[in-house]
């Protein structure tokens, strides 16, 4: 371990603001560390051995004394070697770029594009320099003015992109990094026409254009896709910066993320440097800047409607049952919507039938000598009337039913009152049963 | 003087020994009795009536002041119950009144049941359950239109332990996770016809209510996803899986390995269910005491029959419609001598042999389908008879070669027997039907299509077998008024009775059933020869009837549907179809029968559309449902059609 990180440190010594001091620093206390585990540890085989002899309950306690002992010091000696790690990859990255003119890592050619070949790659030696110094002090002595305005976008970033490549660790200098101008970036068309200049989306649709220009675009290899003959080649990785200073994607940043493809360029750039003017038309709350974001939303958008009582919405039922399993107490709110219905889908039926009912049962309970619940429903058949109407045959004249003998039903109170006379019986005979 | 003594005596009993007499009163007529005596025996009834079941709800009420230790209520005959009505009962009366407060019915309140309720809101059930908080069993089924609103509202009483939802047609995932997370002491819940119910609620039930003793989930459609939650339930004992169509063996699978307690299992009608399914379950379940296979196997293989040796405890199987082998009768009776009930209906393979070696080890039985096993003759029979002298119930439909003889022995060794089905046995006569008269303990009697009977035989049922309850005589040509005359003397228990197609009743024949008071309900389609004075008969003498098919009856006249309307009051169901009802008639029936429900009135030769229209105002409170000739939909007023689908009634067009 100590060779490797010797290794390191003359090839960094190279570099002149780098400060070998602290790095020596930390590695004295690595070493000073390994010796109080090596002591440790020949602590617990001497231990080991009395413990298989006798075994003795302070014995045991005192092993567990040592094995924590143990525990914290490789959990310092872990997380010392851990925060020398980054200083040191940060160095290396920085000693390739100036040595890429020497030749030693070939794969480092900026875009002739890229205008940041001048002003990108003297800064970053300058980043580069302040890295060596202690590691946890690197955050707060960040390089430029407006790098802190840009951490809430960087956040933002992480959490919205999807192609934020955490898993990929690629070796500084590896790869060729290109950076495409913001022009580039927003224009519509990517690919042109080196005859006529017309632009298009694609590669292939331009190829396609071309065969309209001669019999030399019209063969099996103009029109293939060209990366597949490249295929066999060695092919250099490309990556790509954000033109945006100071953003985490550009290649300047200290701890810079490159990204993929250029797809990739034109969403993130897009998505935290752009204005969002794509405004969902369902909610009118959400904004996107990509349309493809857009669409994605609108075809969830207002399906959110698995909502649990505690106010949580969920856009699918199977997480919203999830999570009530999870919560003590917690059950699925039944959507507003159907509050509203629901009373207006039985406001004709129930509430009418509330009257009617409430009339019979003010009949009986009256005759029972219960006044004022007799008082409770004369008001609920207030509202009713306009309900009762069909019911009173008076309103309604049918040609030639007008010679009829009144039957008992003629109006619902005679109706009743038939009833009365059979209905006190009735309480007592079949009322019950 | 005499009488006053002797109440005297009765009134110096102690009210504990009162209400101790009271309590050994088992029939509902015999308390009634009891309470018309006096006041202090009407006070002692209301003291101790602890279970109440209203038909008119009008009197709801009333009795509900009268009995104020109520448990247990059961509403499901006032299907008019609203959120009115409910808000109502739960209405305190003021101080200034000496009644007793209206409120107070309900806070002993353990059962509820509010079956067909479809009047009732979430409002009015979150009324019900706020003023109820002994609440432990509600039963809701039939009430087609609840839904999670109402399922929320169930969820409040906590301590609730049953719960029915049967046809709760629009309670999905979410209600369902309401009354699991409210309600997590459920024991029992039964979810039949829940269309809208999936695995994700299932699986959340599952893990909430641990407790679930009884579990219901017929005709939905889950999946084996389901049954792998269900597992997972240790005290589950009960688990009803009918016509699941998407569950398989392999979610039988699950079951194999979980729900350690289980007792009763139905895979009835699951289509994708198989013997090998079976095999798991067995395999994983050998105290298992009900297996209900009926309509899902093809046959009963060697390999589940191999199984089912361990399966020492079993009570009741049903293996309906399944290919049976005669070696397998032998293994069943061999291994399941504890057998009490076996279902055999529409199985190939039954022969006599095969069930000579059933019943020779099975002498326990007490329930034997045997619907349509056609090869069945006396021979079967007899050996059931000799054998099974427990047997309760036996059903013998269409098979057409048991006779007097096999009826001979049954009379002889089965006195126990109380519901046997006779439909469609043409060689049962009269003398068979002497022999059956034996079993005294008979309640319920098929004899539909048996052509061979006449009303000699039916003399014997009349004068022996006074517990008849139910009397089936569809289309038995040979009965006539006499035999009816036999029944209405002997047989006065009679609730339900069918006589349509027994073209030689007439007038006196309907007014000996006049004379069954218990009578609820009787069809008699195509009474050809009756008028409106045995219509009168019935509508005076039967005062209990409640359900009443008359179609094709077509001589009654006016004069019998007058009586009806005036008499019949607590009909629920009338079927009038092709009578010569006029509209008149037709208006006093519907207005004026206050318990009507249902109604069906196709090709009504005497009646206008003005007549239906004022017959259909007359009823439309209280009607749920109408089946009504097709044309007419375009000849009533649509604010009549209106009135009737805003208040809940499904009208059918034929």
């Amino acid at each position: 371990m100590q060779d490797g990180s010797v290794n390191d440190l003359l090839q960094a010594s190279k570099i002149q603001d780098w400060d070998p001091s602290a790095m020596l620093n930390n590695l004295s206390f690595l070493g000073q560390k390994i010796h109080q585990l090596q002591d440790l540890v020949y602590l617990i085989i001497g231990r080991k051995g009395q413990v298989l002899g006798r075994p003795d309950e302070l014995l045991v306690q005192q092993q567990q004394l040592v094995t924590a002992d143990l525990t914290s010091i490789i959990v310092q000696l872990i997380s010392t070697a851990g925060s020398l790690l980054p200083s040191v990859k940060q160095t290396l990255s920085a000693a390739t770029t100036s040595l890429g003119q020497c030749g030693e890592f070939g794969g480092v050619v900026f875009p002739s594009s890229a205008q940041g070949l001048n002003d990108g790659v003297q800064p970053q030696n300058a980043g580069g320099s302040k890295v060596s110094e202690p590691p946890n002090s690197v955050d707060i002595t960040s390089n430029n003015g407006n790098e802190q305005s840009n951490h809430i976008i960087e956040e933002h970033e992480l959490k919205d992109e999807e192609d934020a490549e955490e898993g990929e660790n690629l070796l500084p200098g590896t790869y060729e990094i290109l950076q495409l101008e913001k022009e580039e970036i927003l224009a519509p068309h990517t690919h042109f026409c080196t005859i006529c200049g017309k632009g298009f989306k694609r590669d292939a649709n331009l190829r396609m254009h071309m065969r309209g220009h001669g019999d030399e675009y019209k063969t099996p290899g103009a029109l293939a896709k060209p990366t597949k003959e490249s295929s066999s080649e060695p092919t250099i990785i490309k990556r790509y910066s954000c033109p945006y200073a100071g953003c985490k994607r550009n290649k300047d940043h200290k701890k810079f993320q490159p990204l993929k493809t250029i797809l990739c360029v034109k969403n993130h750039y897009k998505r935290t440097h752009c204005d969002k003017s794509y405004i969902c038309s369902r909610c009118n709350t959400k904004k996107f800047s990509v349309i493809a974001d857009l669409k994605t939303h609108e075809k969830h958008c207002g399906k959110d409607k698995w909502l649990c009582s505690c106010g949580t919405t969920f856009s699918r039922k199977d997480k919203l049952f999830g999570h009530i399993t999870l919560f003590q107490g917690h059950t699925p709110a039944i959507p507003s919507d159907e509050i509203k219905a629901a009373p207006a889908g039985t406001s004709d039926g129930a509430t009418n039938k509330v009257g009617s009912v409430n009339f019979n049962l003010s009949y009986v309970s009256s005759e029972s000598e219960v006044q004022s619940s007799s008082m409770d429903i004369k008001g609920g058949i207030d509202d009713a009337v306009g309900y009762f109407s069909p019911l009173s045959f008076d309103t309604c004249n049918f040609g030639g039913f007008h010679e009829f003998p009144r039957p008992p039903f003629d109006d619902s109170e005679s109706s009743f009152a038939f009833l009365l006379s059979r209905s006190c019986n009735y309480s007592q005979k079949s009322g019950e049963e | 003087m005499l009488s006053f003594q002797s109440s005297k005596n009765v009134l110096s009993l102690t009210e504990d020994l009162l209400v101790r007499i009271y309590e050994l009163l088992a029939a509902e007529s015999d308390r009634k009795s009891f309470r018309l005596v006096c006041r202090e025996f009407r006070r002692i009834d209301s003291l101790t009536r602890r279970h109440l079941r209203v038909i008119r709800i009008e009197f709801l009420p009333i009795l509900l002041r009268k009995y104020p230790r109520l448990q247990s209520l059961d509403l499901s005959a006032c299907p008019r119950i609203d959120d009115g009505v409910v808000s109502l009962l739960l209405t305190r009366v003021g101080p200034g009144s000496n009644s007793p407060s209206l409120g107070h019915w309900a806070w002993g309140l353990k059962s509820l049941v509010l079956s067909r309720a479809t009047g009732l809101r979430f409002s009015g059930l979150e009324m019900l359950t706020r003023a109820c908080p002994c609440l432990e069993s509600v039963d809701v089924s039939y009430c087609c239109g609840f839904g999670d609103r109402e399922a929320a509202a169930l969820s409040s009483a906590v301590g609730l332990r049953e719960l029915n939802m049967d046809k709760c047609l629009q309670l999905t995932d979410v209600g369902l996770a309401k009354i699991a997370v409210g309600c997590s002491k459920l024991e029992k819940l039964s979810l039949k016809w829940c269309m809208e119910i999936t695995d994700l609620g299932i699986d959340l039930l599952c893990k909430k209510c641990v407790d679930l003793k009884y579990l219901d989930v017929s005709y939905l459609k889950v999946t084996n996803e389901s049954l792998h939650s269900i597992a997972s339930l240790l005290k589950l004992e009960v688990l009803g899986l009918m016509a699941c169509p998407l569950i398989d063996d392999v979610g039988l699978q699950f079951i194999e390995r979980g729900c350690p307690s289980l007792k009763v299992i139905d895979v009835s009608r699951c289509e994708g269910v198989s013997s090998s399914g079976l095999i798991y379950v067995v395999r994983g379940h050998r105290n298992l005491l009900e297996l209900n296979a009926g309509y899902c196997l093809s046959e009963l293989s060697t390999a589940l029959l191999h199984q089912m040796k361990n399966l020492n405890h079993l009570e009741v199987i049903r293996i309906d419609g399944a290919r049976i082998s005669e070696t397998s009768f032998q293994v069943i009776s061999a291994n399941c001598k504890s057998l009490v009930e076996i279902g055999l209906s529409k199985c190939v393979g039954v022969t006599n042999m095969g069930i000579m070696r059933l019943v020779s080890a099975c002498i326990n039985l007490r329930v034997l389908n045997l619907t349509c096993c056609h090869s069945i003759t006396d021979t079967a029979i007899s050996a059931i008879a000799y054998s099974c002298r427990s047997l309760v119930c036996l059903k013998v439909e269409s098979c057409n070669m048991i006779t007097e003889k096999g009826l001979c022995q049954l009379g002889s060794f089965c006195l126990l027997l109380e519901e046997i089905d006779l439909t469609d046995c043409c060689g049962v006569n009269d003398k068979g039907l002497e022999y059956l008269s034996r079993c005294s303990e008979l309640s319920c009697l098929k004899l539909g299509l048996c052509t061979n009977i006449s009303n000699k035989g039916l003399s014997y049922i009349g004068s022996n077998c006074l517990k008849i309850h139910e009397l089936d005589l569809y289309r038995c040509t040979g009965i006539g008024d006499d035999g009816l005359e036999a029944l209405s003397n002997g047989c006065k228990k009679l609730r339900k009775l069918n006589l349509s197609y027994c073209n030689a009743v007439s007038d006196r024949g309907l007014a000996y059933i006049g004379r069954l008071e218990e009578l609820s309900d009787l069809e008699m389609r195509a009474l050809h020869k009756i008028t409106g004075v045995g219509l009168e008969a019935v509508a005076v003498g039967c005062k209990k009837l409640a359900d009443l098919d008359m179609k094709h009856c077509e001589k009654v006249g006016d004069s019998g549907f007058w009586a009806l309307a005036y008499y019949s009051k607590n009909l629920r169901q009338i079927n009038l179809s092709y009578c010569g009802i006029s509209d008149m008639a037709l208006c006093m029936v519907m207005g004026n029968l206050s318990r009507l429900q249902e109604a069906k009135l196709v090709h009504l030769s005497n009646s206008t559309v003005e007549g239906v229209e004022l017959a259909l105002r007359a009823c439309c409170a209280r009607i749920k449902k109408v089946k009504l000739f097709a044309p007419l939909r375009f000849m009533l007023s649509s604010e009549i059609l209106e009135i009737l689908h805003a208040r809940g009634c499904i009208i059918r067009w034929d």
